[in-house]
């Protein structure tokens, strides 16, 4: 095996002092800087990289994807414990594990946040070493029409976030789709409902919207309630109390290997990412669980699910940058930025060229992810004890957290108006039960479906035909079709009989 | 008590300046012996975009190298403002009008966000230092195109209006000056698909969703080395040292398609004379450096083009006329 003997003398590489020493380095970085709410994973590499000049090149690349796929993890905590997602791709894991914390069982979902963002990253590093070359060639099937109706069926799963309401959960949709109009044109190049601020040229920044609609609107409940007072754990648990039992790894495992499949072949395709593979996880697992109704109020599937795809999507970004010498996300620009400075130039040669370079690396990702996992694990009893600080001192801390991180996404006191703004939506939707992930999830759909709309019909010369004639976006169209009509199906055919009676 | 304080302290580093400064620099200050040299702290060196980008990634070179081969006395601190297309950040230097302690980055934005529309300040409000480097476009096909040639696509392109498409960067953007370029030259018409990023509209080229891209020099080397893609021609007045075999749309008689994005540095309008002249004289030591050309032109591919402050500020204006020209024969602009 070819493969496998490339991937030894990659592990002679990754398991060098200073290559370990250099993971270790990056994946704590990454953690921290995906736990932060605002400093996300390629704000973290780009601020980074000017410390790894000097060094040898693998040694520095090893260490900036650490910071990567680190961030992943990272996210998780935050989102948690407090409600606030700490990057992008941690939105969705609020939903489930800020129940769970509220139900003493923070640690049991920290716990399964790392395990299945072990399992996803690791299952898609060895997807990866096996089928890279060929599954780049695969993402270039996907010209616009094909994402467009990717976009489509992103947007069908909305059902599967709604509450009791499905018109409550479309309502809040379309609020999202609205917001994604905001911001220059695409073709024109022109500013749209930008009412003369700059600050939204490029839009409404998706994770101001997500730190105010969770973080903000949970504090403002918090303190609207009458018992201002966050449930906590009220015995003391021992170690291995924390980790998920066996009831939660039978509930999670279809999930998470779902949810790596999910996120892999996401993440893969350019512009997509780790916040989109993260959505429609978690909207499929839930369809596609037994007990729907427990997603929500604190189901553990509910953070395997998401977790282990914004993983396995940090790996699938590698296949187009390696493989094609096609950046498909801003972290993955930064690194190819960082390759191309250490003359490593990413395209199919690299494989060929720099064999030490490409399986050390991915070598490293493996090596990376395990320490992840048992440092979080480790740290797992610490981040728990957050929820014991009073909840009148907790609350002033994470809203100083929320508000620096807003602030800090670029440097601009607007986007932290923004989020307080977004913070009393978030809570006035909450008071009437409209749920905010559809809002979220239209918003980071809406932009990249009006985009491939405009591109397709730009190629068809304006011809509807373009998304039904092509093989691949009629799949793929019929599939979100079937996901919005058969529960409605289903209904009814199951309501008739209760109407006879 | 705290204006003491600042005042000491700007005394002792004032002291510290001259302490370090050699004989001959103390000498040309005879005449104002009480002002402190320039810079007597760090220079603020504000990116009007994301960490990351090629803006970015351009100002933490130049930090790194004036820093290693001790060009200035101070450092540059690289600031990150992002936001409205690089207006936010922009304005932010514009309005610091007569301080010496800032600088910006200069790339197409500079232009094209204020000629897009809500941006307060333009190139006007600017003391342009210097250019340092230009990136040119290349026209890329796929490998398994029929066209071989310009020549051939021209020919296609004539045959059958708006159907060859060609994909690009969005809005006002490069991509879209350099086709229309082109088409204006060759009295064709593309169909002009933009994307969001460069890298988008390369993948839509391999995947075969669009005929033709527009590729920067490291892209095209990228893609023609792994013989997934070829460049038919570039747009720059002199062949690339480093794709020695592509034709320039120049010497194949398209004189009009030369063209490229400047980067550059710039200072509020109205900073001291001698602190134009000390960041000038820095940038071209920097532009000679060897460092200079080993961490930034080389990894990057950019082609250095060193311009002083005087000869960078009419190319400004010259580009200002282009880009307002091309906008309004597309329609985007009025």
């Amino acid at each position: 095996m070819e493969t496998l003997r490339m991937l030894l003398s990659g592990f002679s590489v990754a398991l060098q002092p200073a290559n370990l020493l250099a993971c270790l380095i990056g994946v704590v970085a990454g953690t921290l800087v995906g736990a932060l709410p605002g400093l996300g994973p390629s704000t973290g590499v780009a601020v980074l990289l000017p410390l790894t000049f000097g060094m040898n090149p693998v040694t520095a690349i090893v260490m900036l994807a650490g910071i990567y796929y680190g961030a992943m993890y990272g996210g998780a905590i935050a989102s948690i414990l407090i409600n606030t997602p700490g990057d992008a791709a941690a939105v969705m894991t609020c939903l489930d594990g800020y129940p769970l914390a509220q139900k003493g069982q923070a640690g049991a979902a920290l716990g399964m946040a790392s395990f299945s963002s072990f399992i996803g990253g690791t299952i898609s590093v060895v997807i990866f070493t096996f089928l890279a070359p060929a599954l780049a060639q695969a993402t270039l099937w996907f010209g616009p029409p094909e994402y467009f109706a990717l976009m489509v069926m992103g947007l069908s799963t909305v059902s599967g976030l709604t509450g009791k309401s499905p018109f409550k959960g479309i309502a809040s949709m379309l609020i999202g789709l609205a917001l994604s109009c905001v911001g220059t044109d695409l073709v024109t190049g022109l500013p749209r409902f930008c009412f003369g601020r700059p600050e939204l040229y490029s839009g409404v920044e998706f994770i101001t919207v997500a730190l105010g609609l969770f973080g903000i609107a949970e504090l403002i409940s918090l303190a609207a309630s009458e018992t201002p007072q966050l449930r906590r754990t009220e015995v003391r648990l021992n170690f291995r109390n924390l980790l998920p039992n066996r009831e939660d790894w039978a509930a999670s495992w279809p999930h998470i290997l779902r949810g790596t499949g999910i996120g892999f072949f996401i993440g893969m395709l350019p512009g997509a990412g780790g916040t989109i593979a993260s959505f429609i996880s978690y909207s499929a697992a839930k369809r596609l669980s037994r007990h729907p109704e427990k997603f929500g109020e604190g189901a553990i599937e509910g953070v395997a699910a998401p977790e282990s795809a914004n993983n396995a999507a940090s790996v699938g970004a590698f296949v187009p940058l390696l493989a094609l010498g096609v950046p498909g996300s801003a972290t993955t620009a930064v690194l190819m930025g960082a390759l191309m400075m250490y003359n490593l130039r990413p395209g199919p040669l690299i494989f060929e060229r720099n064999p030490q370079f490409v399986w050390g690396l991915v070598s490293s990702m493996y090596v990376g992810n395990v320490m992840l996992m048992l440092l979080v694990l480790l740290f797992i009893p610490l981040f728990v004890r957050v929820l014991d600080i009073p909840t009148h001192t907790l609350v002033g801390w994470v809203i100083a957290f929320i508000l620096a991180g807003s602030f800090g996404l670029n440097n601009s006191l607007f986007d932290a108006g923004m989020t307080v703004a977004f913070g009393f939506l978030g809570y006035l939707m909450k008071r009437l039960e409209y749920p905010a992930a559809p809002l979220v999830l239209a918003l980071v759909l809406g932009n990249m479906m009006e985009n491939s709309l405009r591109q397709s019909l730009l190629l068809s010369h304006g011809s509807l035909a373009i998304f039904f004639t092509r093989p691949l976006s009629l799949v793929i169209l019929l599939i979100a079709a079937a996901a919005v009509l058969v529960p409605v199906v289903r209904s009814l055919t199951r309501a008739k009989p209760a109407l006879q009676q | 008590m705290r204006k003491a304080l600042g005042l000491l302290l700007v005394v002792v580093l004032g002291l510290g300046v001259f302490g370090c400064s050699k004989p001959a620099g103390q000498a040309t200050e005879g005449e104002k012996p009480a002002a402190p040299k320039y810079p007597e702290k760090p220079i603020t060196f504000l990116v009007p975009f994301s960490a990351g980008g090629g803006s970015d990634i351009m100002a933490r070179a130049i930090a790194g190298v004036m820093q290693k081969e001790g060009i200035l006395p101070q450092p540059l601190v690289v600031e990150n403002k992002p936001g409205g297309s690089g207006s936010i950040g922009y304005s932010y230097v514009a309005g610091k009008v007569g301080d010496p302690y800032i600088i910006s980055t200069v790339s197409s934005s500079f232009w094209t966000t204020p000629l897009a529309g809500n941006s307060p300040v333009s190139y006007k409000d600017f003391t342009p230092v210097a250019a340092l480097a230009m990136d040119p476009f290349l026209l890329m096909v796929k490998e398994d195109s029929p066209y071989k040639t310009l020549d051939d696509l021209i020919k296609a392109a004539k045959a059958k209006p708006e159907g060859l498409a060609v994909g690009g960067t969005s809005g006002l953007s490069d991509d879209r000056v350099c086709t229309a370029l082109l088409e204006k030259q060759a009295g064709v018409k593309f169909n002009f698909v933009p994307f969001e990023g460069g890298g988008d509209a390369m993948t839509a080229l391999l995947g075969g969703h669009v005929q033709l891209c527009w590729a920067s020099p490291g892209e095209a080397l990228n893609q023609l080395e792994a013989k997934k893609a070829r460049p038919l021609a570039v747009s720059t007045e002199e062949r690339l040292a480093k794709l020695p075999d592509v034709p320039t749309f120049k010497e194949l008689g398209y004189d009009q398609v030369v063209f490229y994005q400047f980067r550059g540095i710039v200072a509020p309008k109205n900073i001291p004379e001698e602190a134009l002249k000390v960041l000038e004289e820095a940038f071209k030591k920097l532009s000679e450096s060897p460092a200079w050309e080993k961490e930034y032109l080389e990894p990057n591919m950019v082609t250095a083009r060193y311009l002083p402050a005087k000869e960078f500020g009419d190319a400004i204006i010259k580009q200002n006329e282009l880009y307002t020209q091309i906008f309004k024969d597309l329609g985007l602009l009025k």
